[in-house]
């Protein structure tokens, strides 16, 4: 007992806590599953929203740990993870209430479904925190095998199978390439995995930039922008999120997305850090390319799903903004923004699968009409697309505002000018969906829509789907209003982390201080061995 | 400045707002419960209006009363921060009257009515909001706001081709209001101090280069609303396809957004870069004038010939702001009042015609006169007043105009005499294509292939009630104009002064002052604009 304890202390184990408590339930349902049999899927997804909650809690708890660094340096729970971990673990209990019927509908196992995500979660969740190169690759392989699976999920259906086999072979193959830029870094740091190490190593030799540094950062944010499906790293993403079960999107859409962007952080800004200038180069021509392309090709597009794909691709190139500024309002700025998104984007997407539940299609066209049947469905999809694109005083509109404003203080005029007119496109095909639903007469109702189920929501599954509609919708509608404590929030987060907060002092201060911190940092992490 | 102890302000901006959101709970039947609802709430604000106004304001100042500050958002800089001055304080009068009257025009809606006057609501407090912010990203915001309401509004009740209507608006302005936001954040981040406050913005020095960026950015985004010219061609679609109540709250109000942010903005807080914009805005004002009355003549539609004289006379608030002059000032103001109360009330006369005659086509109607008297009475009355018949406001307002023009001392006598000159050709204009609107709808022969029908032949008591509420305040000021301009004398005064300090430090600057390229023989009001330097 003694010895136990004092290898958890010596790793200071405690940082994985919320890590260990989805661990636990995913354990509970695997076996809950195993001896309950097929009853189970009437308390298993409650067990698991209950325990991705408390390890919301215990996150909460872990704010300002005096000493984030766990096993060895090798993982992180400093503030930044601690609230991309959250808004993962967030994600997922948002996305469980909605799969619940969708899931049942298909006849499939839920329990086998919930312990999959659970799964991806868990990667997720790792990665956001993980410091260290074996890490960050097993935990990206975690969540990739376990979102793979996802996707093909609905066995019978070609075109879940057909979506799961594309994402398949390009996530392979992205993972690959990013093994191999990593592979290359660990080479050209002497030996090193730990991102500090990797950067203070990198530095020493920067006098000859290498071209290997250079192929290795080029492979790495290929393999990043697959994740957050970035331009043109993204020709998966309509195919995928058309075939894929609709809860599965959502999940892709939203925490994988900031598992991405957590990693893109970590990554960039730690190991990176004398290629700066480069890599800002690369994501200023990778968000470019995703707001044009993704909001100019979402205009054409029929089927909901495929206009949320490509919506989803155009707002990662607005995220990619709070990036680039590389200040801490930018840092704060992505947070925020990916915090409202989580609402907006997953309130959408409970729409589409209560709509596709009740009429079995996702074509834009099919919604012509639908304020005359269900108005809270249409209320709801209203309030998150318009949210999406950016109309005050919904939630997203202050995401935006504060994505541009962060850009406009770090000086990237030309990005945040790009980043309004596209937002000004993309209200044009959000507002495309609501015109169907609302302005569309009785006459002009779609067959769809003529053919409405009557609203039942005394079904087995839709309980839960209705609460997580509306908790979306409210959260969406008033986020915007009431965001102090979110503002506070990203700022803490990103104004209490100690290598944002190194990074933002070295991008103003000249060479030398660098090294003086960086240095400082590696004789910290000396004395932790 | 001392605080005010009940936010009035918030009160007035916010009451509208959350009256709506009770509304699809309501309990109702077709709409009859809501409709009243909903002019109880436009009358109850109004009333917080009239009685806060009356007790808290003060027309002897120009600075900004019953201002109330409180930080909303620390971290973007944005506070709820709301005040009202000469300049907000009519305006914010007009819309609360007009949206009451469209919402009491709107009585036979009874297509969607629980939306219907959601909407209508939000807007009311949308258009509050734009003209109370002293905060520019709360401005940007409220202006925002506005958008949707409008669209769905157009959208769902307009006419025929609404929904291109309603896209071609949306899209107009969501994408000329990212240059407020542009200008704003360029302006907010110069210099050492951050601020969104209007009035700290506007005693910053800048740059004359940003100065000059900015204004064109701000003169883009307001120019779509008020509209100027090559912006405009939103504006005969998006009016003449709403319905009447709707385009009384959009010509009668949300253009007068556009000229209220040109003086707030573009002159308050830019004078430097105004003074070279100047001419610029005399010319495009003359061009708004004269095209707007042609483009009048050549529409069969009632309602778009009305939407083509609005263009005509938002041309004169231009040359007002423009004129460098107490009067001038002044009579932009007036304009801006008197054409929101005309407007208003030619739109709603021309829907009640709609309401009977199905049509509004004017080739269709003909010698309703006969059968609709007290019609054609108003309708008649309107269109003095719009082609500025002595003894109407809008005759007030243009007369200060042309004075303000006429003695400015900055402009040179050529320049002047070519714009005064112009300006009455487009005055000539304006009575003949409103004169032979009334022609062709209502004098005549009655047309045998319209059918009338609808709540009974002529004008209702209801319809009657509210054309008076507009007409009397035409009359009124049209009489006595002192009981308009008394609310906002003070401030225009310190507007148009605070304009011409800003001369000898230009003249200070450059070598060639404004007069002396002024002066230089006169050209087409065009090509001069872009000769100064």
């Amino acid at each position: 007992m003694d010895f136990s304890s004092n290898i958890a202390s010596q790793l200071n184990a405690g940082t994985i806590l919320p890590e260990g408590i989805v661990i636990i339930t995913l354990m509970v349902i695997l076996i809950g599953d195993l001896i309950t049999g097929r009853n189970s899927a009437r308390w298993l997804p409650y067990v698991a929203i209950a325990g991705l909650l408390i390890a919301v809690l215990d996150l909460c708890l872990l704010w300002d740990l005096p000493e984030p660094d766990g096993f060895l340096g090798s993982f992180s729970s400093d503030n930044l993870s601690i609230v991309f971990r959250g808004i993962i673990a967030l994600s997922t209990a948002v996305t469980i209430p909605m799969s619940i019927r969708y899931v049942q509908q298909s006849g499939t196992s839920l329990a086998e479904f919930i312990g999959i995500m659970l799964t991806a979660t868990l990667g997720g969740m790792f990665l956001s925190g993980a410091n260290e190169l074996v890490t960050i690759f097993i935990s990206l392989e975690m969540l990739s095998i376990s979102s793979y699976l996802m996707t093909g999920y609905m066995k019978r259906d070609p075109r879940s199978n057909e979506a799961a086999l594309k994402y398949l072979l390009i996530g392979a193959s992205s993972s690959a390439i990013f093994l191999y830029g990593i592979s290359l870094l660990y080479g050209l740091s002497g030996g090193k995995t730990n991102l500090m190490a990797i950067a203070a190593n990198i530095t020493d030799v920067s006098g000859t930039q290498s071209l290997g540094l250079a192929i290795s950062l080029v492979f790495v944010i290929a393999g990043i922008a697959f994740k957050i499906s970035a331009v043109p790293f993204h020709q998966w993403t309509p195919d995928v999120y058309e075939g894929s079960p609709t809860p599965v999107v959502a999940f892709l859409s939203v925490g994988s997305k900031a598992a991405g962007f957590a990693l893109a952080i970590r990554l960039l800004v730690t190991a990176f850090a004398p290629l700066t200038e480069q890599w800002h180069f690369i994501f200023t021509a990778l968000a470019i390319l995703s707001m044009v392309l993704g909001n100019v090709v979402a205009l054409a597009q029929t089927s909901m799903k495929r206009m949320l794909a490509y919506s989803s691709i155009a707002q990662a190139g607005f995220v990619i903004i709070g990036l680039i500024a590389g200040t801490d309002t930018g840092y704060s700025s992505m947070i925020f923004y990916l915090l409202v998104y989580l609402f907006m984007n997953l309130g959408a997407f409970t729409c589409v699968i209560l709509f596709s539940l009740r009429t079995g299609t996702d074509q834009i066209s099919e919604y012509a009409g639908l304020y005359h049947k269900d108005p809270l469905l249409t209320l709801g999809l209203s309030i998150c697309l318009l949210s999406l694109g950016g109309i005050p005083p919904l939630a997203g509109f202050f995401g935006k505002i504060y994505l541009f404003w962060a850009g406009w203080q770090a000086g990237i005029y030309g990005l945040v000018l790009l980043g309004l007119v596209t937002s000004v496109i993309s209200i044009y095909y959000y507002i495309r969906v609501v015109k169907m639903m609302v302005v569309k007469e009785p006459s002009e109702m779609s067959d769809a829509v003529e053919n409405y189920p009557e609203i039942r929501w005394n079904l087995p599954g839709m309980r839960p789907l209705q609460v997580g509609l509306v908790v979306s919708v409210v959260i969406t509608s008033l986020a915007g209003i009431l965001s102090n404590p979110l503002f506070t929030l990203a700022n803490d987060s990103v104004t209490t982390t100690p290598i944002l907060q190194s990074a933002v002092v070295t991008q103003q201060l000249p060479q030398e201080t660098i090294t003086v911190s960086t240095q400082s940092l590696e004789s910290d992490l000396d004395t932790s061995h | 400045m001392e605080s005010v102890q009940i936010p009035w302000l918030t009160a007035i901006t916010l009451l509208p707002l959350l009256a709506a959101l009770p509304i699809p709970i309501i309990p109702d039947k077709e709409g009859k419960t809501v409709r009243w609802y909903a002019l109880y709430v436009a009358l109850a604000d109004l009333a917080l209006m009239v009685y806060g106004f009356w007790e808290n304001y003060s027309v002897k100042s120009h600075q900004f009363q019953l201002a109330e500050t409180y930080s909303w958002m620390p971290q973007l800089g944005l506070s709820w921060s709301l005040g009202v001055d000469g300049l907000s304080m009519p305006l914010i009068f007009l819309s609360g009257l007009i949206t009451t009257l469209a919402i009491l025009a709107s009585w036979k809606v009874n297509h969607k009515p629980r939306l219907y006057y959601f909407l209508v609501l939000v807007l009311y407090s949308a258009q509050i909001g734009v003209f109370a912010a002293q905060d520019i990203l709360l401005f940007f915001l409220m202006w925002e706001i506005e958008l949707v309401p409008v669209y769905l509004l157009i959208s769902i009740w307009g006419g025929k081709k609404r929904l291109y209507a309603a896209t071609k608006f949306i899209l107009y302005t969501a994408l000329a209001s990212i240059f407020i936001l542009v200008s704003g954040l360029a302006l907010a981040f110069y210099g050492d101090n951050f601020t969104f406050n209007i009035a700290e913005l506007g005693m910053k020095d800048y740059p004359l280069a940003l100065e000059l960026l900015a204004y064109v950015g701000f003169l883009i985004a307001f120019g779509v609303k008020l509209p100027i010219f090559p912006l405009h061609t939103w504006l005969p679609d998006a009016h003449s396809q709403a319905s009447a109540p709707i385009s009384m709250i959009l010509a009668g109000v949300l253009l007068k957004m556009g000229g209220y942010a040109l003086i707030r903005f573009n002159i308050e807080t830019l004078p430097h870069a105004h003074i070279k914009f100047a001419p610029l805005l005399v010319a495009l004002g003359v061009i708004n004038i004269i095209y707007g009355a042609f483009t009048a003549f050549g529409q069969t539609n009632l309602k778009r010939r009305l939407a083509s004289s609005s263009i005509s006379h938002m041309g004169f608030v231009l040359i007002g702001i423009a004129s460098f002059t107490d009067l001038g000032m002044n009579g932009a103001v007036l304009q801006m009042i008197s054409h929101g109360l005309i407007a208003a009330a030619l739109f709603f006369l021309s829907g009640t015609a709609y309401d009977r005659t199905h049509t509004l086509m004017m080739d269709e109607m003909g010698g309703m006169a006969q059968k609709m008297p007290k019609t054609f009475a108003l309708f008649t009355a309107g269109s003095m007043a719009s082609l500025a018949l002595p003894g109407m406001s809008g005759f007030v307002g243009e007369l200060s105009i042309f004075l303000g023009i006429a003695t400015s001392d900055v402009y040179s006598q050529t320049f002047k005499v070519g714009i005064i000159f112009l300006t009455s050709v487009g005055l000539i204009l304006t009575p003949i294509y409103l004169l032979s609107m009334l022609r062709e709808v209502f004098y005549g022969e009655a047309n045998t292939k319209l059918k009338l029908e609808g709540f009974g032949i002529d004008a209702q008591p209801r319809e009657i009630f509210i054309t008076a509420c507009l007409l009397i305040p035409i009359i009124g000021i049209g009489l006595y104009p002192k009981v308009a301009t008394n609310t906002y004398d003070v401030k225009t005064i310190q507007v148009a002064e605070k304009m011409r300090s800003v001369f000898p430090v230009i003249v200070e600057k450059q070598e060639n002052n404004l007069n002396a390229s002024l002066l230089s023989t006169w050209q087409s009001p065009g090509l001069i604009a872009p000769k100064i330097k």
